[in-house]
């Protein structure tokens, strides 16, 4: 293991400039978070109104008496554009008679097919539909308290803004709409199931803004600075520098680390929320993510086309970092750890090269083959740091690790990859609920042994063909026989096109589903199965 | 192909001795992957799967002949390390004149139940036989083997009792099948379609096979790069596979009834090749935008695939195609890629895969992939522009719009369609993969005149 120096500062031209002074306190309610009020189920006598409309003939509730206060508009202009709520649908009627600027009908399908997921997705074309209006409320019909909140939900995920670095914007090119009131028939009820929601989509902006932010002003030491904000949310955060690391023998970690500037972290995050008293100690879950702030490939440099998506090689990272936010934002009966570790990969005269061999945190020692398969190495060393400190009940790595993986799957399902059959049928199972798709991919000893090395225990890449699958066989090797599942979301992280609930961009992918497969799996009633 | 005698008179060439693992000898410690020339005669250890066991024994011996002293095995684990041995003694030496001596092709197996034995054993050969055939077709030069070469080989179905029908230039132009036709204009040797028919004893629908037969793949107008071009002739594999698996099923008898559906066509660069940004009209009525002429098989597979649904009334379908290099990113050359429309077909087939040792992994065709395939001009693109494309996902997405209602598998086999280097498994070259797939699916899940 190559010691290192580790005084740098950041380098002036990442700690000076206007862009930091102006930081965003991303915890509390931002500005970015459209401001959500519960009223009651009544038409609203000026402003807009969406309507979430099932499938069938007749209008019912707040629907029904928009309809007579327009003169029956709403009758009029359904049957004109054969709109009957079915999922996905969607008629404006403008200025209609009466005071309303506007009114949107949004399908949502048949009510026995209702799912949570999708009146979000409603929700969240309603925020699109409403975009240009100030004063706004959004009726919920005759849903459930409960589906009233996730109609809120859809909204505010679906208009959140990464604009903190457009500084000439025109007013009237930004969308207007700041606050939606829900109606619902017990608003009461609503604003306690919005509460912990709420929290989650803190956690969610969290993740898409550390996703957004530029790798000049995100790098490690700056990510790990937003990790401690978690303590205002009772997260106790630790964060090990390069001395650490050097020092505990993260030889994998550092090696990557070695050509950039920037110092390396590894952020180490806990929740305690399990309730007290309970027999024993459970073990607490654990999640990982990868976080290269940016990532050139190093010596092994990548081509230059498409280069700047690099700056979201920390996904995996934000979305842990998101999860634990969202987890202790809602006070989550459960204990949990979320461990990052930042690092830049960059070329220099200082950087590793192919042929490096380093002795990792666990003993293994590594060929480096590829410097641009840094992902793997970074999370090795936490991974095996995590079982050995907390010897958690199961470890779910998030990465943004291998190009293969969109190739072999695309943008629509991130690869699963699982030693633990119950761990990833819960993981998949949660997935299709919630929208953040995942397809189970092989592992197993016919790709493991792509990754023998001539000089060391491993090397680092096993080659294109199955790459995604042997890069899960590498972090695997640094599994001790805990529960594990290893999510590659290289296609999910990051959108070129806006789906209901997320405008193009960061996605956040993973917050949700962690945050989902703890509370459905692993809180109160459920964590006793 | 391997000739072989149970029990004969006198048998020739070296002792071959199956040795369970745990159970050592002076000179042998019978560990798992273990062989050993001791005493006269070769040892090899047994463990749990014997044909790995009968493979590692082919790999050692040197020579035309070996005797296989199998008496101490259960007929099953006989004919399981025979197999072993037939398939890692395969050899493609037709095109040399100076034959290899030291090819094993005569096995004699000593055995003390051989009535039972020859019972397993007959229908297993029938396979193998299948398995050789598609190897041998794999491996042949596409100079010799067009599609007309193709179409002669089949005469060994024929002999079997399959019945061979082809389609070539007017019945395929009044088919209107514009894919097959559309990749096959660049080349001298004309496209065929090719329907095998095995009529089996039970009154049903049958099960039919439709192979991806690319003799050789240029890429066309968008041609591939010259390194590594000599491996297209492999391009047939999977009608490669059908035709040795209906052979299979010919020879041993099965009472299913079966059909296989061959789309032949050389994919070249002519005056009269297909371009991209062309509109196909298929064989469905589908319009097709072409964006890569080098993703033809799909073209191919779908006029295949809706022939076979309208004319063949399939109970199911099974494609086979050396389709993508997506499939070889995703998953390498260890496991095919099955895509497919109905999850209980989808499951069978696995399983009877892992059983047989060819593994396949479901592989997901989501909205996403067939939301990509929507064309400017026309009703649908055949693949998606630009690098990092999840083509094999497209191209299931693609075909599935040709298969209707049918219950349909796709097996991606690129990758798997043959070996680079030989190891104590497995032979260099063409694999077969696919035909004891095939074979066994139907043996399992078909063959029940009650089912």
């Amino acid at each position: 293991m190559t010691k290192r120096e580790s005084t740098h500062a950041p380098p002036p031209w990442q700690t000076s400039g206007s862009l930091l002074q102006s930081r965003i306190v991303c915890i509390s309610r931002g500005p970015l978070m459209l401001a959500i009020d519960f009223a009651q189920a009544t038409v609203p006598a000026s402003g807009a109104l969406a309507l979430l409309v099932p499938d069938g003939p007749v209008l019912t509730g707040v629907a029904a008496e928009a309809d007579q206060a327009t003169g029956g508009a709403l009758t009029r202009a359904f049957a004109a554009a054969k709109f009957t709520g079915k999922k996905g649908s969607t008629c404006t009627i403008l200025a209609p008679a009466g005071g309303l600027s506007r009114v949107v009908a949004i399908g949502i399908g048949k009510p026995e097919e209702l799912t949570a997921f999708a009146i979000e997705e409603a929700g969240g074309a309603a925020a699109v539909a409403l975009a240009s209006e100030t004063d706004a409320a959004l009726a919920t019909g005759t849903l459930s308290p409960d589906l009233a909140a996730s109609a809120a939900m859809g909204a505010v995920l679906r208009a959140y803004r990464f604009d903190r670095y457009r500084t000439k914007e025109k007013a009237d090119d930004k969308p207007k709409l700041a606050a939606l009131s829900i109606l619902s028939a017990d608003p009461a009820a609503a604003v306690t199931a919005w509460e912990p929601m709420s929290a989650v989509a803190d956690g969610v902006f969290l993740a898409r803004n550390l996703v957004s932010e530029p790798p000049n002003v995100l790098f490690p030491a700056e990510m790990a600075e937003r990790c401690q904000e978690l303590e205002k949310l009772g997260v106790k955060v630790e964060v090990f520098g390069p001395k650490e690391m050097t020092k505990m023998g993260f030889g994998m970690l550092m090696g990557v680390s070695l050509g950039s500037v920037t110092e390396p972290r590894m952020v180490v995050m806990r929740w305690n929320g399990a309730p007290k008293g309970k027999k024993g100690k459970a073990k607490p879950l654990a999640f990982i993510g990868k976080g290269v702030t940016f990532d050139t490939g190093g010596i092994s440099i990548k081509g230059a086309g498409g280069m700047e998506d690099m700056k979201w090689d920390m996904a995996g990272a934000g979305a842990v970092v998101g999860a634990m936010a969202a987890l202790a934002g809602r006070k989550a009966k459960v204990d949990v750890v979320g461990l990052v570790g930042l690092v830049e990969n960059m070329p220099s005269g200082a950087a590793q090269r192919p042929g490096d061999v380093v002795t990792s945190y666990s003993g293994q020692t590594v060929e480096i083959i590829n410097t641009d398969a840094e992902g793997r190495l970074v999370l090795g060393d936490v991974l095996w740091y995590c079982q050995e400190r907390f010897e958690p009940a199961f470890m779910v790595d998030l990465a943004t690790l291998t190009g293969g993986i969109i190739v072999s799957l695309g943008h629509e399902y991130a690869g699963l990859f699982s030693n633990d059959e119950p761990l990833a049928q819960k993981l998949l199972a949660t997935g299709t609920a919630w929208g953040e798709k995942l397809w189970r991919m092989p592992l197993g000893d016919a790709y493991d042994k792509m990754i023998k090395s001539e000089i060391a225990d491993m090397k680092n890449v096993g080659g294109r063909p199955g790459g995604s699958i042997s890069a899960a066989c590498f972090i695997q090797r640094f599994v001790n026989g805990v529960p594990w599942a290893h999510l590659d979301i290289a296609g999910t992280a990051w959108s070129g096109k806006d789906s209901p609930t997320i405008p193009k961009g960061a996605t956040a992918y993973g917050v949700r589903l962690i945050d989902r497969l703890v509370a459905e799996h692993y809180e109160g009633d459920a964590a006793a199965e | 192909m391997m000739r072989v005698r149970i029990a004969p008179g006198t048998p020739h060439g070296p002792v071959v001795l199956p040795v369970p693992v745990g159970q050592p000898r002076p000179g042998f410690t019978a560990r798992n992957g273990e062989a050993a020339f001791v005493g006269g005669q070769w040892l090899v250890a047994l463990g749990a799967d014997p044909e790995a066991a009968g493979a590692l024994a082919a790999a050692r011996l040197d020579g035309k002949r070996a005797t296989l002293d199998l008496r101490a095995l259960s007929p099953a684990d006989a004919v399981a390390f025979t197999t072993g041995v037939c398939l890692r003694a395969w050899r493609y030496d037709r095109l040399r004149i100076i034959k290899d001596a030291h090819r094993l092709t005569h096995l004699d197996l000593l055995t003390d139940t051989p009535g039972p034995l020859r019972r397993a054993w007959r229908p297993q050969a029938a396979v193998l036989d299948g398995v050789a055939f598609a190897r041998d077709l794999v491996a042949e030069p596409s100079n010799t083997l067009t599609p007309n070469g193709f179409i002669d080989r089949l005469d060994a179905l024929a002999v079997a009792g399959v019945k061979v029908q082809v389609l070539k230039g007017h019945a395929l132009r009044r088919a209107g099948l514009g894919g097959l036709l559309a990749v096959g204009a660049g080349s001298v040797h004309p496209p065929r379609l090719v329907i095998l028919r095995w009529p089996g004893t039970i009154d049903a629908d049958p099960v039919v096979f439709v192979g991806k037969g690319i003799t050789f793949d240029t890429g066309g107008i968008c041609i591939k790069p010259a390194r590594g071009m000599e491996e297209m002739r492999a391009d047939m594999a999977g009608a490669a596979a059908c035709a040795g698996a209906m052979l299979a099923l010919a020879t041993r008898r099965s009472p299913a009834p079966a059909a296989a559906v061959l789309a032949l066509a050389e994919n070249t660069t002519g005056a009269a090749s297909y371009r991209p940004s062309d509109v196909l009209r298929m064989g469905s009525d589908m319009s097709v935008e072409i964006v890569d002429t080098d993703a033809e098989g799909r073209l191919v597979l779908a006029d295949a695939l809706d022939w076979a649904v309208r004319h063949l009334q399939p109970a199911a379908m099974i494609d086979l195609a050396t389709l993508t290099g997506s499939i070889v990113t995703a998953l390498g050359s260890q496991m095919a890629g099955l895509f497919d429309n109905d999850a209980g077909f989808a499951t069978q087939l696995a399983a009877c895969a892992a059983e047989i040792g060819e593994p396949v992994w479901r592989m997901p065709i989501g909205t996403s992939h067939r939301d990509d395939l929507k064309s400017d001009i026309a009703d649908i693109r055949h693949c998606v522009p630009g690098r990092g494309q999840p083509d094999a996902c497209h191209a299931a997405a693609f075909l599935r719009e040709f298969v209707g209602q049918t219950p349909w598998a796709h097996l991606d086999i690129a990758g798997m369609e043959a070996r680079e280097t030989a190891d104590d498994r497995y032979a260099a070259g063409p694999s077969g993969f696919g035909v004891r797939l095939l074979d066994r699916l139907i043996a399992q899940c078909f063959e029940d005149p009650h089912r």
